[in-house]
């Protein structure tokens, strides 16, 4: 056991200690301050929220983007595509916005939600997801696929008050997290190969 | 050896005294070593005076392993409580709490964990019980008692410099302070009806007998005086109890569970009580002396949280609670039973400096509070228009205070996992700024291998960390560190403190001074949560027994009405 730094060494003390004076005895309870520990995001998701999940959307725009993305159907798996790449790859990818988003256990994610063809034309499915992102923004929601309404059911939280706390990290960063073995960044990337049937 | 210079001098001692169950302390003998004058003194019975023969007053230190003991017949002897009381005993326990020691806490234990052999200190069990039990004399001469007394001086002189260095001296000396309350409150001890416990001690026998014919009738689960497992699975399965299990699958039949069990569903509570009194309680060995005092050992210090802990069996608050109905003050004379009102959330709110948390505990009601803080109640709900929505969030309150899981707490409200997985996150969410403190309190466990409290006592991480015994450390350690310092503030204003009570004391006092000594320890205990909780004050509930009534716990009031009806007594 260490003495408390704030305790004067015995050995060169020259008063005798006063146990009936406690005013300077209390030692620091703030274990906040003097653990030094803080939590690191790894691992950030790129999905849809579950249908369980009660969501929110973080409400900075700056928190949000579009992304041009590959989306790989049966791994349910989003590649977002380098910049100089987009010319040559038109076709094979969709533009998506991903949201900054977390559920009621803590754990961020980004949410993609399609964009409108260049055309404007939007399917029911996106506009709803839209929908219930820029709702999140300001109230948990929850969304769940109606394959018979051919949307997204959105149901509001109205006991849910809590307001989520959000990691302390920038869209930039959250962003590298989650693609950060997901980036593609020439045309020999495994993904392209397998969608141009070279792989 | 480096000594502080600003201590005139430094004394050694120890006492060996006749310690019959349940009186006071009787002083056979005394050595003390002054250690700058280099002087010993050998006292033996007659030769004891009005006060010690040596250096006494505040820069004096009083060194002793164990001190409650000494200063128990410092009261005996009428002599001055010293000022300046260095007690290695609570300094061993405070340097290895939570590691494992080579060979105990004792004196010998202690030598052994600095590597010193405990030639000179060798307990001579023979001698020491003859000593005890009041046997000595016409066994051992005084010079042979002397002896033995003083080797135990001898071996703490080669303590001392030892454990020096490693002694946060200021805080140690106000954990001395408390040893002298200790010494205090063991001097006055718990008034007991010994009228009652004599005849039930008589009958005890039969009593037990018949407490089962009529008890079990309506659980069916005792073959003689045993319990069968099989038959209580076979009842709990006919009344739909759900009960938490062993890894081993069977049932887990501690009495921790049954508490926790009779909480949630209050029928077992009749059960649980009829257990502990055949089980647990030996009415013999509770031990209260001739002037109907109930004293035991406190055992300061023992628990890792720095609690109390005395004989199950000795001591009148353990935890066959029925039994404190033999509690009882003299004529003339009342007791008061005063606790902290939701101490452990108080602690919590105060120390993590969680705001919503404070003002649930502010509000006198944390639970329904809580609830309304959540959303899931309205803001105007009572605890009479929402009982059944301010119990599952008590339980909740109660559930993280515990460190329980969701499946344990939804076996404890009888709902589903996902409610109690809910009520969980919710208080996470509620109380976000307590759960940061509470994480952080395990990461600086872990980070540097240790948690202390306000003032300075200490866990230490070992080889196998339990997270939730050291997450709940610092509410546990804290209350123990408050109900200390109230014990000493009241000790030291006059109160007659009985006995302190994980979080509550009882205190006597002549009916005509009751108020006043009320009024006085609450005081004390406000003070000290205020020291504690860097100001703020924690609440306090009085309950009052006058002579010549009973003290009377509700958790036991059936089952002494039921023991009280089979001796043809009136409760």
């Amino acid at each position: 056991m260490k003495k408390p730094e704030t305790v004067v060494g015995i050995e060169t003390q020259s008063e005798v200690p006063d146990p009936y004076d406690l005013s300077n005895l209390q030692l620091s309870q703030s274990f906040t301050e003097t653990s030094g520990v803080k939590k690191l995001l790894t691992t950030v998701p790129v999905r849809k929220p579950n249908p369980q999940d009660w969501v929110r959307v973080h409400p900075d725009p700056a928190m949000r983007g579009h992304f041009p993305l590959i989306e790989l159907k049966d791994e349910r798996e989003e590649y977002v595509i380098a910049g100089a790449l987009v010319p040559e790859l038109v076709g094979e990818f969709v533009h998506k916005t991903l949201y900054t988003t977390i559920n009621r256990q803590g754990v961020v994610s980004l949410w993609p939600v399609r964009l409108p063809d260049p055309d404007g034309r939007e399917m029911d499915w996106n506009r709803s997801a839209r929908e219930a992102a820029e709702l999140a923004s300001t109230r948990w929601v929850r969304v769940k696929a109606n394959r018979s309404l051919g949307a997204y059911e959105i149901h509001e939280a109205e006991g849910i008050i809590a307001e989520p706390k959000w990691p302390e990290l920038t869209f930039q960063e959250i962003i590298r997290i989650a693609f950060r073995d997901r980036l593609v960044t020439s045309l020999d990337h495994p993904v392209i190969k397998r969608l141009r049937g070279v792989a | 050896m480096i000594m502080p210079a600003a201590f005139r001098e430094i004394i050694l001692l120890d006492f060996e005294f006749e310690a019959c169950s349940g009186e006071r302390p009787v002083p056979v003998c005394l050595v003390a070593k002054e250690l700058h004058a280099n002087r010993t003194h050998r006292i033996f019975q007659d030769e004891f005076g009005a006060a010690p023969p040596y250096a006494t007053g505040p820069d004096v230190l009083f060194v002793a392993y164990y001190a409650s003991a000494e200063l128990g017949c410092y009261r005996a002897l009428g002599w001055k409580t010293p000022e300046r009381i260095l007690d290695l005993f609570v300094e061993f326990r405070n340097l290895t709490n939570g590691l494992s020691t080579p060979a105990g806490a004792g004196l010998l234990g202690a030598l052994a964990y600095f590597g010193l052999d405990g030639m000179g200190a060798t307990t001579k069990k023979e001698l020491q019980e003859a000593i005890g039990t009041g046997t000595w004399r016409g066994q051992y001469s005084a010079d042979e008692i002397l002896n033995y007394c003083e080797s135990d001086v001898l071996a703490l002189e080669r303590l001392l410099p030892l454990m020096w260095p490693e002694i946060d001296l200021p805080r140690a000396l106000l954990r001395g302070r408390s040893m002298a309350a200790n010494a205090s409150i063991e001097h006055a001890g718990v008034p007991i009806d010994t009228t009652t416990l004599d005849m039930l001690r008589d009958k005890w026998g039969s009593i037990q007998d018949q407490l089962i014919a009529e008890i079990d009738s309506q659980y069916q689960v005792y073959e003689g005086r045993t319990f069968k497992q099989e038959l209580f699975a076979r009842y709990l399965q006919a009344h739909n109890v759900p009960w938490p299990r062993l890894a081993s699958g069977r049932l887990d039949l501690s009495d921790g569970i049954f508490r926790q069990m009779s909480k949630a569903h209050p029928t077992i509570s009749l059960l649980r009580e009829l257990r502990s009194a055949l089980s647990d309680l030996r009415l013999n060995d509770l031990s209260v002396g001739r002037d109907g005092r109930n004293r035991a050992l406190l055992s300061a210090f023992r628990s890792r949280s720095g609690r109390n802990q005395p004989s199950n069996s000795k001591f009148i608050f353990g935890p066959s609670v029925w039994l404190r109905g033999l509690i009882k003050p003299p004529p003339g004379y009342a007791v008061a039973y005063i606790d902290w009102s939701q101490q452990e959330f108080g602690i919590a709110a105060a120390l993590s400096g969680d705001t919503a948390m404070m003002e649930a505990y502010a509000s006198g009601d944390p639970y329904l509070t809580f609830a309304k803080q959540a959303g899931a109640v309205p803001a105007d709900a009572t605890k009479a228009s929402h009982r059944g929505e301010r119990e599952l969030f008590k339980q909740c309150v109660l559930a993280t205070q515990y460190g329980m899981e969701a499946e344990s707490l939804a076996v404890r409200i009888g709902q589903p996992p996902i409610v109690a997985r809910d009520l969980l996150r919710t208080h996470r969410e509620t109380y976000s700024r307590f759960w940061n403190w509470s994480d952080a309190a395990l990461d600086h466990a872990m980070l540097h291998g240790s948690l202390h409290t306000v003032f300075g006592w200490y866990v230490h991480v070992g080889g196998q960390p339990n997270p939730r015994s050291l997450r709940n450390f610092p509410m546990q350690a804290n209350g123990a560190e408050m109900l200390r310092l109230a014990c000493c503030l009241a000790v030291e204003r006059g109160i007659e403190v009985c006995a302190p009570v994980h979080d509550a004391v009882l205190i006597c006092a002549r009916e005509q001074d009751l108020d006043a000594d009320i009024e006085s320890m609450r005081a004390a205990m406000a003070e000290s949560s205020r020291t504690i909780l860097k100001g703020f004050e924690l609440g306090t509930d009085v309950a009052i027994t006058r002579w010549p009534d009973r003290y009377r716990d509700e958790r036991g009031a059936a089952m002494w009405a039921r023991v009280m009806g089979l001796v043809g007594e009136g409760s």
